[in-house]
């Protein structure tokens, strides 16, 4: 990788490294904590190996992922219409909705360089046009399911160690634990981000495209760093 | 032998080694089964050191400890129900629940294998099993 490449790719790469790295911290303390609750209860603790293939460490990952996906589904999606007055998390207050096509460069307004899906019509744009919440929210949908799966098997686990009676995925997602699990993560996701929009009226990170510039009025809206 | 209806309702390829559905929780339901209905086999033939051998660690500890009389003679006295035939086996994880005709065995897996860890049990609403004998 050449000094440019990381220059250019270093959002993308600082970011991707840092999640393999806590996804490997995730595993080593869950497996240890999987494993303390195993000898509690008079069990054999199992590998690492095993415990990556296993539902517990699957739902503890999903039930994170699903909520950050829907985050920012919400965040790209929401935004379209719903504005703040002095956010640069806004569009401009006279800007609500899809916008034309000569705003978002599509069609005959597309310039040389847009994606081929921009400048043709029909479907090809109309799916294009919506290619980034449709991904993020199909990845939010395809989390939540995989969620609900590992965390029927993971529950069931538990439930036959407590001398219980499994459920089915039917009745595991009506379960206390199954929405417990997702809104204790949609409501941290959702205050992080209505913080960030109401918290970027009033305050500045010079140089950052997520702030305002530091010299921006309080009721400058849709103007980022 | 039927594997958990949460199991069979779900064709997610993906994610099938990581809920212990599918191929495997065969193998492995059978080797859970054939734990227990060993167990109850053995119980049957008042083959107390053999029924022993299938207890998990714990559960042989909390058969032993109020009298302090040996497993084999201790299990045997227990008069668990007889078992039967295998009617359903749910495996999770290192879990199993195996329920017969005639009694249902909760089980957990070790190196050595499956051994039971309650046996004896019979269902209560909204509460675990209500189990004869089991791990502390």
């Amino acid at each position: 990788m050449t000094p440019r490449f990381l220059r250019e790719n270093g959002l993308s790469l600082a970011f991707g490294t840092g999640f393999l790295l806590a996804l490997c911290g995730q595993a080593i303390a869950g497996h240890a904590d999987f494993n303390n609750a195993l000898v509690s209860d008079g069990m054999e603790p199992i590998g690492l190996g095993a415990y990556l293939t296993s539902s517990d460490f699957a739902v503890d990952v999903t039930e994170n992922w699903q909520s950050e996906y829907l985050q920012f589904f919400l965040y790209i999606f929401v935004t379209v219409w719903l504005l703040q007055r002095g956010s640069p998390e806004s569009k401009e207050l006279d800007k609500a909705g899809p916008e034309s096509d000569e705003d978002q460069l599509v069609g005959e307004h597309a310039p040389a360089d847009a994606p081929r899906w921009a400048r043709v019509g029909g479907w090809r744009q109309a799916v294009y046009s919506r290619s980034l919440a449709l991904v993020m929210g199909g990845i939010f949908l395809l989390s939540w399911l995989a969620q609900s799966v590992t965390g029927t098997a993971a529950y069931n686990e538990q439930q036959l160690r407590d001398l219980q009676a499994p459920v089915g995925w039917t009745q595991y997602i009506t379960a206390a634990d199954f929405w417990n699990r997702t809104f204790q993560n949609w409501q941290s996701e959702l205050l992080a981000v209505a913080s960030m929009v109401v918290l970027s009226i009033y305050l500045r990170q010079r140089g950052s495209p997520e702030s305002k510039p530091v010299g921006a009025a309080h009721t400058a809206t849709g103007v980022e760093g | 032998m039927s594997i958990s209806r949460g199991c069979r309702g779900l064709l997610v390829t993906a994610l099938a080694v990581t809920t212990g559905c599918g191929a495997a929780a065969g193998e492995r339901g059978d080797a859970a089964a054939a734990a227990a209905t060993g167990f109850t086999y053995a119980l049957q033939r008042a083959d107390g050191r053999q029924a022993c051998a299938l207890l998990a660690p714990r559960t042989l500890d909390e058969l032993e400890k109020p009298e302090q009389t040996p497993c084999a003679q201790a299990v045997t006295e227990e008069r668990l129900p007889a078992g039967g035939a295998v009617r359903r086996v749910d495996v999770y994880g290192g879990q199993a629940r195996v329920v017969l005709t005639g009694d249902t065995l909760f089980l957990a897996h070790f190196p050595s294998g499956w051994k039971v860890t309650a046996a004896g049990c019979t269902p209560r609403p909204e509460q675990p099993y209500d189990c004869t004998i089991k791990g502390g």
